[in-house]
This record gives structure tokens, C-alpha cells and sequence, in this order.
């Protein structure tokens, strides 16, 4: 007899608390709890410096940069483009199918009210058709906000989200967020062939 | 003979009034001075007996001079008024302002000097018709001033409407149609022709002007002019002379017309935010509202006036959920779109509002607020903010 695979309770409540929370409030309203949510996180992050660019590369690639640490390696493309090979939401989005097959309702709502664009998304350079899913809605701004706490040779550095994959393949760009960092669309398309998600970083001038 | 002309004094305080009665027409045989107490009194007069002049104090309980004098202009065209006031403005004085449609005479007065203005006045005859009927709107303002009360003056038009607020003689408020502050004060006091009548004890429901009466009606003044000038000038250029045609193609091509038009349609997000904060702070200035909050409908603040120890992010972040709640409700119940609502706390209400489909309006009261006035100013200008919000 073959024993039963055991599941975790914590993905699944997670996934079914964000339909209960798009329910009862919207997907407007659900947005923003995620988003903040996510900046509360990125608010308990310690700040970090790195004196040049290769040492901030190799702490993502070590998996020992704060980014890396909250969402898994990624690999430097070039022109500071980063390619995420896992999503960080994986487990619990493949925990719940198991159980259930399909997600939760609600959430086609809540990635299309992420998507829009809104004084937050950018501020936190987000969204804008990069959302795929409502985990977007806290992963993307997540990184960004943690971005802010970082330094490279004294400067501050920023995230701009390019483009993000679903799990069923579909992928989503930024359009907004490619034309200001310059980058190629073409080549953010050919990161998300073998990435989940696709993002930028500035070092600021200033 | 000569006609009998009479002259209706009225004043509240019984030694001025047996002073004017006693000294007012000497030596002049012709004139018959008649005595009130009081508006009331003097409005039976003026009803049994044809009045060449009423002298009146603004100050009296009751039917006050302001509400006699509109009494006056709107039944009696052919009576004058002159004013009594214990209240010197230097505005007043200004003929300009006062346009020569009434005439104003400071307590303490020398009866002597009096008596020469009413000889002027009644020996003027024919010129002394329709002096009334002259009055403008800046004279009853300032009339209203001087008077010290507190009231609201209502002027309407054919078109539009426009409402004044005094408190203690101050003008605090006013409001047409979108406006309120200032503008809507300069917008009313422009009005050509129209209807007035002047409510005393009513209380403003806002703060929404802090300059001076005397500032005011200069200001009013000066763009009346102004606003005269350019509708004359205006109407010479839409002229159809021959001569111009040149000018008139010149005219179209000129940039700087294009640039003015273009600046006026399309508003900059800082004259937006302008905007915004010139409403919220029109929450703000009902009495008993502390705090108006414009929240995006995630939550996140878009722009707010809030009491010093209110958090307005957090407003933000619980507002959305009440607010979103709210909303969800009413599509699950099948009650349609949300309009407006409102929760009562110990300490006061809070009210919520949509402003278009990205954004919501977050009000926060102490108790006793008058919420007609929130709900007015909600309907008024939510249309105004989603029109000027651009998240």
C-alpha cells in the first residue's frame, strides 16, 4: 500500500487566506495588504554594503546577498539583468494543485488589479504586466524594497521587475520597466525561457 | 405747497431716535420725520405710508438693518437708505466700493453733518430714485460686515446660485457651484442682477476664507473691473471690420495662444495635487472634521489632511479594508456599486466615499460634526477629485 503524501497546511491556508482576503475586501484592497505586507518584511532586512559590483554578484550567486536569501540564486545575465530560475512560491503553489488542481478564484482578478499601474507599483518599479500571479504581488516589491537597503561601492542601488513567468508558462513583461532600464525585450524573453522571473538593477548616481 | 417728504428713522436705542426726531428737520418745513423701534416697526410704516428715506441702524434684534434694507429694495424702489454705524471702516468710505448706492454715517455723528446729507439726498429728487435699486452686492457684503452678524447671504440668478457666510461680520465662507474659498466669494459678488436674501444665526459649516472683508472686496472690485474690461475688449475683437482680417490669422497662429490653452486642459500632477489639497482642506475646515484622507483603493495614501496624532498610512492600509469590504458587500448582496458610508465610533464617525474607480475618500469626525455638510461636500467634489486624481 502506497502511504499518502503529506502536505503543508501552511501553503494551502496561504493560498485560500489571499481568495478569503480578495472576497471579502476586492482585489484592490487585496493588493495592498499583500504589497504592505511584503514592505514589512523588507523593513526587518538589514542594511548591507558591498565596495564593487562582481562582490555584489557573487553574494547572489552565493546566496549569501539578503535578495538571494529571501528568494533563492539567481544568475547575472548581463547589462545587470537577472534571471531567477525558481520561483520562490513554488512549493506552495504545487502543494496546493496536488490537493485542489485548480487555484484558488479570485486570483485572475487580483494579478489584473496588480498589473494596473498605481503610485506604489511605481515606486517600487513593479507590475505593469510583470504580475503573473497575486505572489507577485509580494515577491517583486519584496526584492525592490529590500534593493533599497543595499549599497554598491556607497551607491544605492534599485530593481526594476522586466518580466515573470507563470507556472503554467505564460509569461508576463514590463514594457513600462524595459523601455526606462534600456533593455532588450528579446532578451528578457530568452531569460524566461529557462527562468521563472527576469528583473534589473541601477547603481543610482547619486 | 410744497410736497410733504418724510423720513423713517429706526434704531433700537430710544435716545437716538427722540434726538433724530427732535433736531433731524429743523428748519426744513417740508420734511416729517416718523420714528421705529425696530425693523419690524419700521416695515408697518413703510407698508401704511410712502417713506422718501429710511435712516437706519444696522444693529437691532429682530428684523436687523441688512434684512430692512433688501425689505427695501425688493418692495420700496423709491425709497433711499442711509446707514448708521457704530462700526468705522475705512472701506466704506470709498466711494468706489460703495458704488454711490448707499450712504453710511458714523456713530457717533454731528447732527449737523447729517441733516446737510439728508438736505443733499432729498433735494436731489429725481437723481434720488432708484438709489436703492443702485445698490450692489459689494455694498450689502459690506453692510453685512459692519453689521457684525452672523448669517448667510444667498444671491441667486437665473443661472446660478451662490451662498456668502459672516460670522461675527466676517466673511469665513462661501461657495458656487464647484467652488468654494475666495474664487466662489469673487464669482458671486460678479453676479449681474439676481436675488438676495440674507439669513441671520446660520452658522457656517467651514473655514474656507481668512482674509479681511476690507481685502476681499477690493480684490472683488478690481476683478469685477478687470473682467468688465476684458469682456469689452473681447467683444471689440470679435469686431467683424475688414481692417482686421490680418490680425485675425496672425491671432490663431500665435504660440502663446496655444500654449495658454493647452496648460489650461491638460493640469500639471502638482496643480492636481493643488487641487486635491484645496478640497480635502475643505473637509478639513468643517468644524468638527480632523482629518480628510484621499486613498488609492490598495490602500495607499494618495494624498491627506490629517490631526497630528492620526496616522494617515494606517488610515490608508484600514480604510481599504473597510472601504473594500464595504464595496464587496454590496456587489454579494446585490446592492450595486457603493456610494457613500459611514461608521459611528465613540468618538465620532468615519466616512467613506468612492472618487472615481481608482480611489476613495476617508473622512474622520468627531461626534456633533454636522455630517449634511460632509455629504454635501462629498457630492460635490468627488467628480472634481477623480477627475484630477491620476494614480
Amino acid at each position: 500500500m502506497t502511504k499518502a503524501k503529506i502536505l503543508d497546511i501552511a501553503h494551502i491556508s496561504f493560498l485560500d487566506m489571499i481568495k478569503s482576503i480578495i472576497t471579502l475586501s476586492g482585489p484592490a484592497s487585496a493588493k495592498g495588504i499583500l504589497i504592505r505586507n511584503a514592505l514589512a518584511t523588507a523593513e526587518k532586512t538589514e542594511k548591507v554594503e558591498y565596495s564593487t559590483l562582481e562582490e555584489y554578484i557573487a553574494a547572489i550567486e552565493d546566496s549569501s546577498n539578503p535578495i538571494t536569501r529571501i528568494e533563492g540564486t539567481s544568475t547575472h545575465c548581463g547589462d545587470m539583468v537577472f534571471g531567477l530560475e525558481k520561483c520562490p512560491f513554488e512549493c506552495s503553489i504545487n502543494n496546493y494543485k496536488e490537493v485542489f488542481k485548480d487555484m484558488p478564484e479570485g486570483y485572475a482578478s487580483f494579478t489584473a488589479e496588480f498589473n494596473k499601474s498605481s503610485p506604489i507599483t511605481n515606486k517600487y518599479r513593479v507590475g505593469e504586466g510583470a504580475g503573473v500571479s497575486p505572489f507577485c504581488s509580494v515577491h517583486q516589491p519584496l526584492r525592490s524594497a529590500i534593493a533599497d537597503k543595499i549599497k554598491i561601492g556607497g551607491k544605492r542601488i534599485s530593481i526594476s521587475q522586466l518580466g515573470c513567468k507563470s507556472a503554467a508558462g505564460v509569461k508576463g513583461i514590463a514594457q513600462k520597466w524595459l523601455d526606462e532600464s534600456g533593455i532588450h525585450l528579446d532578451k528578457v524573453y530568452e531569460i524566461l525561457e529557462n527562468n521563472m522571473c527576469c528583473y534589473h538593477v541601477k547603481i543610482e548616481n547619486d | 405747497m410744497e410736497k410733504m417728504k418724510r423720513i423713517l428713522v429706526v434704531d433700537d436705542e430710544e435716545d437716538m431716535l427722540w434726538m433724530l426726531q427732535r433736531k433731524l428737520n429743523k428748519n426744513m418745513t417740508d420734511v416729517e420725520i416718523l420714528a421705529a423701534h425696530s425693523g419690524e416697526e419700521a416695515l408697518e410704516i413703510l407698508a401704511a405710508t410712502k417713506i422718501d428715506l429710511v435712516i437706519t441702524d444696522i444693529n437691532m434684534p429682530g428684523i436687523n438693518g441688512l434684512d430692512l434694507l433688501i425689505e427695501i429694495k425688493t418692495h420700496y424702489h423709491h425709497t433711499g437708505v442711509m446707514i448708521m454705524t457704530a462700526y468705522p471702516s475705512s472701506v466704506y468710505k470709498d466711494k468706489a466700493m460703495t458704488n454711490g448706492g448707499l450712504r453710511f454715517i458714523e456713530k457717533p455723528f454731528d447732527i449737523h453733518e447729517l441733516r446737510e446729507q439728508v438736505q443733499e439726498v432729498l433735494s436731489r429728487n429725481e437723481r434720488f430714485r432708484g438709489v436703492v435699486d443702485g445698490i450692489e452686492l459689494l455694498d450689502i457684503v459690506q453692510f453685512n460686515g459692519l453689521s457684525k452678524s452672523t448669517s448667510v447671504l444667498r444671491v441667486k440668478t437665473d443661472e446660478t446660485e451662490g451662498m456668502i457666510f459672516f460670522k461675527d461680520g466676517a466673511v469665513i465662507h462661501a461657495m458656487c457651484d464647484q467652488e468654494t474659498g475666495e474664487n466662489a466669494f469673487y464669482k458671486i459678488i460678479a453676479f449681474q442682477g439676481g436675488t438676495i436674501e440674507n439669513m441671520r444665526g446660520v452658522e457656517s459649516p467651514m473655514v474656507s476664507i481668512r482674509k479681511n472683508i476690507a481685502a476681499l472686496l477690493i480684490e472683488g472690485a478690481n476683478r469685477t473691473d478687470k473682467s468688465n474690461f476684458e469682456s469689452t475688449s473681447d467683444k471689440q475683437n470679435a469686431d467683424p471690420k475688414p481692417t482686421t482680417h490680418r490680425h485675425d490669422r496672425n491671432f490663431e497662429k500665435n504660440p502663446v495662444s496655444i500654449q495658454s490653452i493647452t496648460k489650461k486642459t491638460i493640469p500639471s500632477e502638482e496643480e492636481e495635487m493643488n487641487k486635491i489639497e484645496e478640497i480635502l482642506s475643505e473637509f478639513t475646515n468643517i468644524e468638527g472634521v480632523h482629518t480628510a484622507c484621499l486613498v488609492g483603493r490598495d490602500g495607499f495614501i494618495l494624498n491627506h489632511i490629517a490631526r497630528q496624532n492620526v496616522d494617515p498610512e494606517m488610515v490608508g492600509a484600514i480604510a481599504s479594508s473597510g472601504f473594500g469590504s464595504a464595496y464587496s458587500m454590496g456587489g454579494q448582496l446585490g446592492q450595486g456599486d457603493l456610494t457613500m458610508t459611514m461608521i459611528e465610533y465613540e468618538n465620532g464617525p468615519v466616512m467613506f466615499a468612492p472618487v472615481g474607480a481608482e480611489a476613495f475618500l476617508v473622512i474622520v469626525a468627531d461626534k456633533e460634526t454636522n455630517l449634511g455638510w460632509v455629504r454635501l461636500s462629498i457630492k460635490k467634489n468627488a467628480k472634481t477629485i477623480a477627475q484630477n486624481v491620476s494614480v
